[in-house]
């Protein structure tokens, strides 16, 4: 038989034996009774009388009851059994005390879960891996953390097209090379068949993207090559699993389906799998089209040909040996080349030197590319710190317990130790009951997490749309939870275990308390709680300085009146409008008019951008003037009731009217510091600048300076913002703004019948005010802020548990001290002032090490705060104030009760 | 009557080859058959005689079923099985190789 086999066969017999455990123990005990008898008759039958007979059969068998376990330990089982006695033991014992059990197990559930939950949200966003075939051999042309439009020279993180094509051709290093739009465009569009128009989110890839991620449909094909050859014929779409399942139900038949987007109609050839999100993550496209379409589908980028426009995102896969520094030289040099050989570089000299000092750098691709991670990344790290020291705290509360109860159990413990078991023997079975607790505690703290990750997601996300993010509890959150629950296990139960079992074990088993308690556990108990008061004051204090930097950031002055205008947004392009056309202007200008007929509005207008969402940037030029350098502009194209519906006030000049049409003279207004830029002196007003180059036809004239307003962050330094009119420069896809007055629902009501009476088609979206559109940029810094506050009572909850736990011990100890001084006179206030005092000077110890840990930890998150310091003293009085208040509540009922108690009970009670 | 102690790792092979001669026997038939048949020499103590039948039991060498003795009493009978057939096998082999070596150097004059 093979060594496998046999292998096999033994375990299978060794698990056999484990039903049949008491059966065994009989057998044996009956074998052996059995030849103890034969060896006595055997002793007979050799002379000796029965009795010495008898002794010299036990004799010769030696002790039998430690045979026979030495016999069944052969089976190689005793450490389970043990430790499934020890378990059921344990659970015995914490059933016994049902109201310890039930606090210690929610604190574990809060901490465990809080941390399972922290963690998973960390995992989905930083460390999850795609879920594409060997996620480590991809790579990324650059760090992927831009996405839009750009033709800037030598750009290392955006390329076009046909760079894409060529770096695809000439490459040695990549088996695959992919692009992917960098921009995941919120369209609309229908299905077949249907008269309303639905979202349809869609990523424009190259037709290598699901070959370069080794990803295969799961219903018909995938991209191929084919279907990017050539611009505008290849009317393709691989949908998600997700949209197939929520806009086709599932259709065995999808195969058949087409699409309408913009005016071309697409054939769904292919679902991908379920798993499969694209490549970033918190994104999750509802479709996959070629980049062959990118004119035809809305909002009609384009750029198929253009060497400069770039736009894409650029990753390879590895071929198998080749090193990452290896591929990066090959594609650095490839990154030159191609740029000095495209027939439209302008190669001036600025460009080439700019061009001689770019290098590109390859970043790992495994994890995907992410905004969320840049945005998330150190509020998630600092919130997985919060809930370590809140698993902390939990675990010094449990140990105390443990402490608590062991000073109780001191004579069983001596009792058995006298018995001759050995000291790690007990401390081992301490550890296992601590460890029942600590995985019941773990199991709570799964379902709890579950719950709270959905909440998480939703803080997360900080709008009405929930990122598309998978944080459900999978195997490795278990295995994380796990190995956290079996640490929290030791670190709880191990000093209360070796404590335990140090006995003097003559007082132990007289007194049946451990009189080395009164000495020996206090000082540790006091420790702990000092710590959970440090600890606490710790996240109060973190808490407050994030909660003050919020209400900072939700006063700053955004230049423009956030309050009572509704924003929405309406999908022009989809509806078959090609942006610039006359029919689109007169569209728009239509809708304006219709909506500020409307009762209760004030103004209203388009606009490409109103607050937190992204930009159209380019350099502008003065002709005539060298203005030194690059000077970047973000630029808005709107309506003419724009200035009136944000409230932005004109400094000088005027607003645009219905005078300024496509025909006329072509006009801007500036705003206030980039009227200082580029035109320091005198009056800015008639002065003529160009937008990206010289040309003649992207000149403007300075009509009107506008106050400065914030444009993407609220933290932002003063930025260059022009504004350009829409009948003057084409734009499809933007914001529709209202200011109202009276109440938000009705109005939106009115203003989306309103635009439908103009064109029933017109797909709307995203309808919310503009305080939310400024509130959601303030995600990032609100959920920290709520998190840690949340984080930080709950610390001072479970400190003033833990609080609570120990000044009752204490009091239960001193009885009789308080039972004397009662006798002897002292009044109930004196009685009430000695708990009092014991429990104020551990609250200065733990506030006295707390502080200068608060203010080193604060150093490390001074970067996100905003105006306030790190040391601010007022955010440490408010946490000191809190935890003295809450201690001081806690300590109360136990001092009450102490200054409650019975002289003649606590002198009986020795 | 002097006794020597079995030599570690034989006790086995002195186990198998019992029962492969004498069929099925208990704990203690076995015991006494070892003895008897080395006049002595050899005998088994209980203490490693029992733990040494269990560890048969797992390997799959023995197999074990309650019968009755000559004397109406229950007893646990053991029977080699296949298994233990080509172990004793393995056994006396390796055991005859041992042997031959450690006497060729005493042999050695």
């Amino acid at each position: 038989m093979s060594y496998l086999a046999k292998t096999i066969g033994e375990l299978i017999r060794r698990l056999r034996m484990l039903f049949r455990r008491r059966q065994l123990d009989q057998d044996l005990e009956e074998e052996m009774r059995l030849h103890l008898e034969f060896r006595r008759q055997q002793q007979i039958e050799s002379g000796l009388s029965p009795l010495a007979a008898g002794q010299a059969a036990h004799r010769r068998f030696g002790n039998v009851a430690r045979l026979k376990e030495k016999s069944i330990m052969t089976w190689g089982w005793e450490g389970l059994e043990s430790f499934l006695h020890d378990a059921a033991y344990g659970a015995r014992a914490l059933l016994r005390s049902p109201a310890l059990t039930l606090v210690a197990l929610l604190s574990l559930a809060l901490g465990i879960g809080a941390n399972t939950a922290i963690f998973s949200l960390l995992d989905a966003v930083m460390l999850r891996s795609l879920p594409v075939e060997d996620p480590a051999q991809l790579v990324l042309l650059g760090k992927g953390d831009t996405s839009g439009i750009t033709d800037d020279f030598a750009r290392t993180d955006l390329y076009s097209y046909p760079f894409y094509r060529q770096m695809q051709q000439k490459n040695q290093v990549f088996s695959d090379t992919a692009a992917i739009f960098s921009i995941t465009s919120g369209g609309h569009g229908f299905v077949e068949g249907r008269t309303e128009s639905e979202t349809m989110n869609v990523q424009l890839v190259s037709g290598t993207y699901f070959q370069t991620l080794g990803v295969s449909a799961l219903i018909g094909r995938t991209l191929n090559e084919a279907d990017d050859d050539s611009e505008g014929d290849h009317p393709v779409a691989i949908i998600s699993y997700g949209w197939w399942k929520r806009s086709l139900a599932e259709d065995p038949n999808v195969l058949d389906r087409k699409l309408k987007l913009g005016s071309t109609i697409y054939n769904i050839v292919g679902v991908a799998p379920a798993e499969f999100f694209g490549t970033k993550v918190g994104e999750a496209p509802d479709m996959w089209i070629p980049l062959s379409m990118s004119k035809q589908v809305p909002p009609n980028y384009g750029g198929y040909k253009d060497n400069f426009s770039e736009s894409l995102l650029i990753i390879g896969r590895l071929k198998p040996g080749v090193s990452v520094g290896h591929a990066t030289s090959n594609v650095d040099l490839l990154f030159h080349q191609i740029l000095l050989g495209f027939p439209d570089a302008k190669l001036s000299q600025e460009n080439l030197q700019k061009l001689r000092k770019t290098q590109v750098a390859l970043h790992p691709m495994a994890t995907g590319v992410s905004e969320l991670r840049h945005k998330f990344s150190k509020p998630l790290q600092i919130l997985m710190a919060v809930v370590a020291l809140v698993l902390l705290i939990a675990c010094a509360n449990i140990a105390n317990l443990l402490l608590a109860r062991s000073t109780v159990r001191a004579r069983e413990l001596a009792v058995r130790q006298a018995l001759g078991a050995r000291r790690a023997r007990l401390v081992r079975q301490l550890l296992t009951e601590s460890l029942i607790l600590a995985l019941s505690g773990g199991a709570l703290g799964v379902a709890f997490a579950s719950i709270a990750d959905r909440v998480l997601l939703h803080l997360l996300s900080g709008g009405p749309e929930t990122i598309p993010l998978d944080i459900s509890i999978d195997l490795r959150m278990l295995a994380f939870t796990f190995a956290v629950t079996v640490l929290t296990a030791i670190l709880f139960g191990i000093i209360p275990a070796i404590r335990a079992t140090n006995l003097g074990l003559t007082d132990a088993l007289k007194d049946g308390r451990s009189p080395q308690a009164a000495g020996t556990r206090n000082p540790l108990a006091r420790a702990l709680v000092v710590s959970q008061v440090a600890l606490s004051l710790v996240l109060m204090v973190g808490a407050g300085l994030f909660l003050r930097s919020l209400v900072n950031l939700s006063e700053i002055d955004t230049g423009f009146n956030k309050e009572n205008v509704l924003r929405l947004e309406i999908d022009s392009s989809s509806a078959g409008y090609t942006p610039g056309e006359p029919r689109e202007v007169a569209l728009d200008q239509q809708i304006e008019e219709r909506v500020s007929a409307l009762p209760n509005v004030k103004a209203a207008s388009f606009s490409a951008f109103t607050f937190h969402e992204g930009s159209w940037n380019s350099p502008v030029l003065v002709p005539g003037v060298n203005l030194g350098q690059d000077i970047n502009v973000k630029h808005n194209v709107i309506g003419n009731g724009y200035f009136a519906t944000m409230q932005i006030p004109l400094l000088a000049g005027r607003n645009f009217s219905p005078s300024d049409t496509r025909a006329s003279q072509h006009v801007a207004i500036i705003s206030e510091h980039m009227a200082k830029i580029i035109f320091p002196l005198g009056n800015p007003i008639g002065r003529r600048y160009g937008l990206e180059d010289e040309a003649p036809e992207n000149q403007v004239t300075v009509i009107g300076i506008a106050k400065d307003v914030k444009f993407g962050y609220l933290t932002e330094e003063p930025v260059n913002v022009d504004y350009i009119p829409y009948t003057q420069h084409p734009w499809g896809f933007g914001d529709f703004e209202v200011r109202y007055t009276g109440s938000f629902a009705p109005m939106a009501t009115a203003v989306q019948h309103a635009i439908r009476s103009i064109d029933p088609g017109l797909p709307i979206s995203g309808v919310t005010t503009l305080d939310e559109q400024v509130a959601r940029s303030l995600t990032n810094q609100r959920l920290v802020a709520q998190l840690c506050t949340f984080f930080g009572l709950l610390a001072v909850l479970l400190s003033s548990i833990g609080i609570y736990g120990l000044m009752s011990y204490v009091v239960s100890r001193r009885t009789n001290e308080i039972g004397i001084r009662m006798a002897l006179g002292a009044a109930r206030a004196s009685v009430r002032w000695l708990v009092m005092r014991e429990l104020l000077s551990l609250v200065a110890i733990g506030v006295g090490i707390g502080i200068p840990a608060a203010l080193a930890g604060d150093r490390l998150i001074a970067s996100m705060l905003f105006g306030v310091k790190s040391t601010d003293p007022s955010s440490l009085l408010t946490a000191v104030a809190l935890l003295l208040l809450v201690a001081v509540f806690a300590g109360y009922v136990p001092a009450r009760r102490a200054s409650r108690v019975d002289p003649m009970e606590a002198l009986r009670c020795e | 009557m002097l006794r020597d102690e079995i030599p570690p790792g034989t006790l086995y092979l002195l186990i198998l080859k019992t029962l492969s001669v004498r069929g099925k026997l208990h704990g203690y038939e076995i015991a006494e058959s070892i003895e008897r048949h080395t006049e002595e020499i050899l005998q088994v103590e209980e203490g490693s005689l029992y733990p040494a039948l269990q560890r048969m039991l797992i390997k799959g060498w023995v197999t074990a079923e309650w019968g009755v003795t000559a004397g109406n009493r229950r007893a646990r009978y053991y029977t080699l099985t296949a298994e233990g057939k080509k172990q004793l096998h393995i056994e006396v082999s390796q055991f005859e190789r041992v042997m031959g070596a450690i006497t060729r150097v005493i042999r050695t004059a």
